[in-house]
């Protein structure tokens, strides 16, 4: 017989939303642990599937779609999941703020970013495109994220991820957050000579990153 | 010249038609720049906030007035290209940021790596017009970016040239810049001489500076690409006719928006819809899907009766190699065998879109040669062309490489290589050179062998003044 744990799973498998969400509210109602919904259904989705990407099997709509079902049954579970409810508790492995900056409209690259560290246990705030530096900062401070990854994809728009750092140099805020930055354009010079915490030329690479600097 | 052959049938046409009509009515698309909103409800179209839907009849109507052909005036009349009517026209890579080097380098491109694009342009007998952006070129201020690179052609070749879209004050000097160049602005406004690229927000939007852009090029009656860039798979549908149908939809709008403006502005059809990469959502052109749009966008523009601008020598290559050849021969023989006009990025461009390369815009260049000489097919207008006398003469058994038939004709009729290698295996062998290390040798004696053609100092002088005017305005 399946257990509630491996609906989840499956549901996240398949990139489910509404089945996700139904699930988690399943989970609350008969008073399942949450905890155990997290890590044996909605985690144990997201790693096999994050296993077929890395394998070449699994492609980029499967991740994304995971990644969203995820994110929407872990919404219905947050609450009691604050509240410490559940064997051992559980606890996102950081929280992100993820953004395009100031005067650039490109977001796919952003999304992927985005969609791949939520498979990979993060929670990711992502506030849009055309974000000025201290919209970034406000959801930071907002959330309590560890980590502002900030998108780039023109060279013209690339100074907004210099401004963002100066930003937080500017409000002593600087050592409160990691700043990591990406897109087209950018390098790993370019993330060196704006004082950024780091670069990454890929999502999967992004995913490494962070995991990195909250090691 | 070669007929043009179809990649739709007319029935598919009719259906991508309906589709994008259909999109436009009930759907909408959106415009971010409220100048444009009035003008669509000036024309009696339904608007909400800033999404507008378009009546089928209106599209058709206000597409009707667009011309068939334009052409587009360059300094030296002899470079004058029309733009449409079948001719093909190429030109160097849009946009790029970064410059990979013969020997797996990469940089930033500078403003010296613009001017030497520009004048490789020039130098090139395949490569019609010397472009637009050829590089990002990261060292000059982004305030004047635009006013340097208009320079830059002007002075280093006498082809034509495209102009800034970025925003109606950008899009505005460069075209000031033109009318000097051309005499004044009444002048351009008679033969326009300046074109620029529009780009959608795909799927189904406008935003604000290309509108600028847009309205300052149609108010002066000079041409431009509104082109829309399908990333099918993940900016639009993964299937192939959902794809085109939305493309088609964005750019019908944007040429609807540009004759509602000034009616018989000269536009061009644009697409560079193109498949995603679904492992890792990376845009992909060097592909037969990106070929099949582009010959598709050539069939829709036919049917909708304005040029079409597609294709190019594209590749996803890091350097060059065979996958940098294979794929930029594929998208670029496709759009220019079935018909795609205005041929943006015919040269240099390596990784989508992400880097131009000296050695792979020689090799484009060559490319661009042969596909040349294929367009130009069979000429079988003359008994001597037909060759008969000479067969006679020759009879059966003989040779005909001392014939004086042959020696006339061979120039015209055969490509000649300037960069492929058909040596024998001794003598290749020799220097053991492959392409990448002969392009480089090429396009460095090209570079050294150039001479601008010169320009009339008073027009240099007054140019100068503006861009000194100009800059100290923009840069506070
Ligand atoms: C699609 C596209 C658009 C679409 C964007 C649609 C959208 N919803 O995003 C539209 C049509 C709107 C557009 C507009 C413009 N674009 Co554009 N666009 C592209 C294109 C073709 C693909 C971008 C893309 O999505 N790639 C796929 C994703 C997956 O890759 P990615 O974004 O690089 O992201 C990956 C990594 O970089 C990294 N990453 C990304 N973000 C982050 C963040 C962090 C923190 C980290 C760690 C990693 C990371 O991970 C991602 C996944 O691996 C690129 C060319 C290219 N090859 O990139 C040009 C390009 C970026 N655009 C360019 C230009 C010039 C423009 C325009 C100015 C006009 C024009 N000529 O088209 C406008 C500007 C609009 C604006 N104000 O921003 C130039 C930029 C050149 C430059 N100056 O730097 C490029 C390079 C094309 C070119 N050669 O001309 N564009």
């Amino acid at each position: 017989m399946s257990t509630i744990f491996d609906e989840i799973k499956d549901a996240i498998v398949d990139g489910d939303e509404d089945l996700a969400v139904e699930l988690a509210e399943r989970v609350i109602a008969e008073k399942v642990d949450p905890v155990q919904a997290v890590q044996l259904g909605f985690i144990g989705g997201i790693e096999e599937v994050g296993k077929a990407w890395t394998n070449g099997e699994a492609f980029l709509p499967d991740v994304m779609m995971a990644a969203d079902a995820m994110k929407a049954g872990m919404d219905v579970l947050e609450e009691v999941l604050a509240a410490g409810e559940g064997d051992g508790g559980y606890e996102d492995k950081g929280k992100i703020v993820l953004g395009t900056v100031e005067g650039d409209i490109h977001d796919i690259g952003k999304n992927i970013v985005g969609a791949l560290l939520t498979s990979a246990g993060f929670k990711v705030y992502d506030i849009g495109i055309d974000q000025k530096a201290e919209e970034f900062v406000a959801k930071a401070d907002e959330v309590g994220a560890k980590i502002i990854a900030a998108s780039a994809l023109l060279t013209t728009t690339m100074k907004s991820q210099k401004t963002l750092v100066e930003y937080l140099n500017d409000n002593n805020l600087r050592d409160k957050y990691k700043i990591i930055i990406g897109g087209g354009p950018t390098s790993a010079k370019w993330g060196e000579d704006i004082g950024a915490d780091g670069w990454a030329e890929t999502a999967d690479e992004a995913v490494e990153l962070c995991k990195q600097l909250l090691a | 010249m070669l007929p043009k052959f179809d990649v739709l049938t007319d029935e598919q046409i009719n259906k991508i038609h309906k589709n994008s009509m259909r999109i436009l009515k009930e759907i909408g698309i959106e415009f971010s720049y409220d100048p444009v909103i009035e003008i669509f409800k000036k024309h009696g179209q339904r608007v909400e906030g800033h999404r507008v839907f378009l009546e089928p009849d209106f599209v058709e109507e206000m597409v009707e007035k667009a011309p068939a052909q334009f052409t587009l005036h360059a300094r030296n009349p002899e470079h004058n290209l029309v733009c449409g009517d079948g001719n093909t026209i190429y030109m160097p890579g849009y946009g790029a940021p970064f410059i990979y080097d013969a020997d797996g380098g990469k940089r930033d491109a500078t403003m010296a790596d613009y001017d030497n694009f520009v004048k490789l342009a020039g130098a090139s007998k395949n490569i019609h017009m010397t472009g637009g952006t050829v590089v990002e070129p990261t060292d000059v201020p982004d305030d004047i970016r635009h006013l340097k690179m208009a320079y830059s052609h002007i002075t280093n070749s006498d082809k034509c040239f495209m102009g800034s879209s970025s925003g109606y004050e950008f899009a505005r000097d460069s075209i000031e810049m033109t009318a000097i160049l051309h005499g004044g602005l009444d002048v351009i406004k008679e033969k326009p001489a300046l074109i620029c690229l529009i780009n959608s927000v795909t799927p189904l939007k406008y935003d604000d500076r290309m509108l600028g852009g847009l309205m300052a090029y149609a108010e002066t009656g000079q041409p431009m690409v509104i082109a829309s860039l399908v990333m099918a798979g993940s900016t639009g549908p993964a299937t192939m006719a959902g794809a085109l149908s939305l493309q088609n939809a964005e750019v019908l709008a944007g040429i609807t928006l540009a004759q509602c403006i000034n009616p018989g502005t000269p536009v061009v059809y644009g697409s560079t819809s193109t498949a995603s990469d679904m492992s890792t959502g990376s845009l992909s052109i060097g592909n037969p899907e990106n070929a099949l749009f582009a010959s598709a966008s050539a069939q829709l523009s036919r049917f909708y009766g304005v040029p079409c601008r597609g294709g190019g020598g594209l590749s996803d290559a890091k350097t060059v190699d065979a996958q940098a050849g294979y794929e930029s021969m594929m998208v670029l023989f496709a759009a220019s065998t079935t018909g795609v006009n205005f041929v943006l990025h015919t040269a240099g461009i390596l990784q989508y879109y992400m880097a131009m390369s000296y050695e792979k815009f020689m090799v484009d260049d060559e490319i661009a040669g042969m596909v040349l000489r294929y367009l130009k097919g069979f000429d079988c207008d003359s008994d001597e062309k037909m060759a008969f006398d000479v067969i006679k003469t020759v009879g059966p058994g003989g040779h005909f490489l001392t014939q004086k038939h042959t020696r006339k004709n061979f120039k015209t009729e055969f490509f000649r290589p300037a960069l492929s290698d058909r040596q024998s295996f001794d003598a290749w062998a020799k220097d053991g050179l492959d392409t990448n290390q002969r392009a480089k040798a090429r396009w460095q004696e090209v570079l050294a062998n150039y001479t601008a053609p010169e320009l009339d100092a008073d027009v240099k002088a007054k140019i100068e003044a503006f861009i000194e005017k100009r800059t100290k305005e923009l840069i506070k």
